[in-house]
């Protein structure tokens, strides 16, 4: 009976670490931004879902395309519909690793550079991802800021022909984190 | 002469008036004020959740993209930033609680940050999918 009363703790203590190890959010910052001749595109997501295991520096992010807000109606529609059709492919993932920060220091307050590469899935496309950003560890969590570029041709969102030239066909994607520990 | 005249005039206050039509009722017509729409389906929270959950969203009965009206008793209210969350949980996952995730209208953050989390609510908004853990629905206001 004792030896299964501390197999139990034992138990309930490695899954009570593992937890503490993870840090989500579910309100995280996207936004993209495209400067073309034609037109300026901004958009914004406020509902992404963001998972970083502190122990091996894996992340994933979750992103609901229809999460995506334009100053225009019309920009919103044809992003969805046109571009990289919400309906059929609903979700985009990015899983990565930060390679360059170790646990310890995950553990310590304050700022540190980050290089984090990963592999993003959009559109049905998968491609790799590397990028550079910052991580500011405090006591309310962990806010983890960066920036990168994508060709739209890689994840196969194709621009119209009437507007070809005119639409930048490089975005610049923004991510803006606070995660708090999983408290589970 | 007197004639073309006419005929310029007109076409010209035609391609003005068209022109205007176009600048404000296509390249900037309204986002859709979710507040005041039509839901598209009234269902209980656990309907919303399990037709996601258990991947019943299809071409056939897609509540994504759609305004719904869902009620359910809620499990906690979130707040961050400018941000109030109503959330109703269902399951378990990697990112902790899984279930619909309701973000609030600004105008009914105060509101809803003293819902009674014990009490059935309606609440209306627009449904931007689930993205495999919870169900997301954005711009919502309480019914009651």
């Amino acid at each position: 009976m004792r030896n299964i009363t501390i197999i139990l703790i034992a138990l309930l203590s490695i899954a009570i670490q593992s937890n503490a190890q993870k840090f989500i959010t579910k309100s995280g910052n996207i936004t993209f931004y495209s400067d073309g001749p034609l037109e300026k595109i901004e958009a914004r997501n406020t509902q992404v879902n963001s998972a970083l295991d502190i122990k091996t520096g894996d992340f994933v992010f979750k992103v609901l395309m229809k999460s995506f807000v334009f100053e225009k109606a019309l920009m919103q529609e044809h992003f969805n519909e046109n571009y990289v059709e919400s309906d059929k492919f609903p979700v985009a993932i990015l899983k990565g690793k930060v390679t360059n920060i170790s646990y310890d220091e995950f553990s310590t307050k304050g700022k540190y550079d980050a290089f984090v590469e990963g592999e993003l899935t959009m559109h049905g496309e998968t491609h790799k991802i590397t990028a550079n950003g910052t991580f500011d560890i405090s006591k309310k969590g962990i806010v983890g800021i960066s920036k990168f570029k994508i060709e739209l041709a890689d994840y196969n969102i194709s621009i119209p022909g009437a507007v070809t030239g005119k639409i930048a066909e490089e975005i610049e994607i923004s991510v803006d984190v606070m995660l708090k520990p999983l408290n589970k | 002469m007197k004639k073309w005249f006419k005929i310029l005039i007109i076409a010209s206050i035609t391609g003005v008036t068209g022109l205007a039509y176009i600048w404000f009722f296509v390249y900037n017509k309204p986002h859709q004020d979710i507040e005041k729409s039509t839901p598209d389906f009234v269902i209980s929270s656990s309907e919303c959740y399990n037709h996601y959950a258990d991947g019943n969203n299809s071409e056939i009965k897609n509540y994504t993209g759609k305004v719904l009206q869902i009620e359910g008793i809620p499990s906690s209210i979130e707040s961050n930033d400018s941000l109030v969350v109503v959330v109703f949980v269902f399951n378990e996952g990697m990112f902790g609680d899984e279930g619909i995730r309701c973000t609030m209208l600004p105008s009914y953050a105060e509101k809803s940050e003293n819902i009674n989390v014990l009490k059935p609510i309606t609440i209306k908004g627009y449904c931007s999918g689930y993205n495999e853990t919870d169900v997301v629905l954005e711009q919502c206001s309480l019914i009651n």
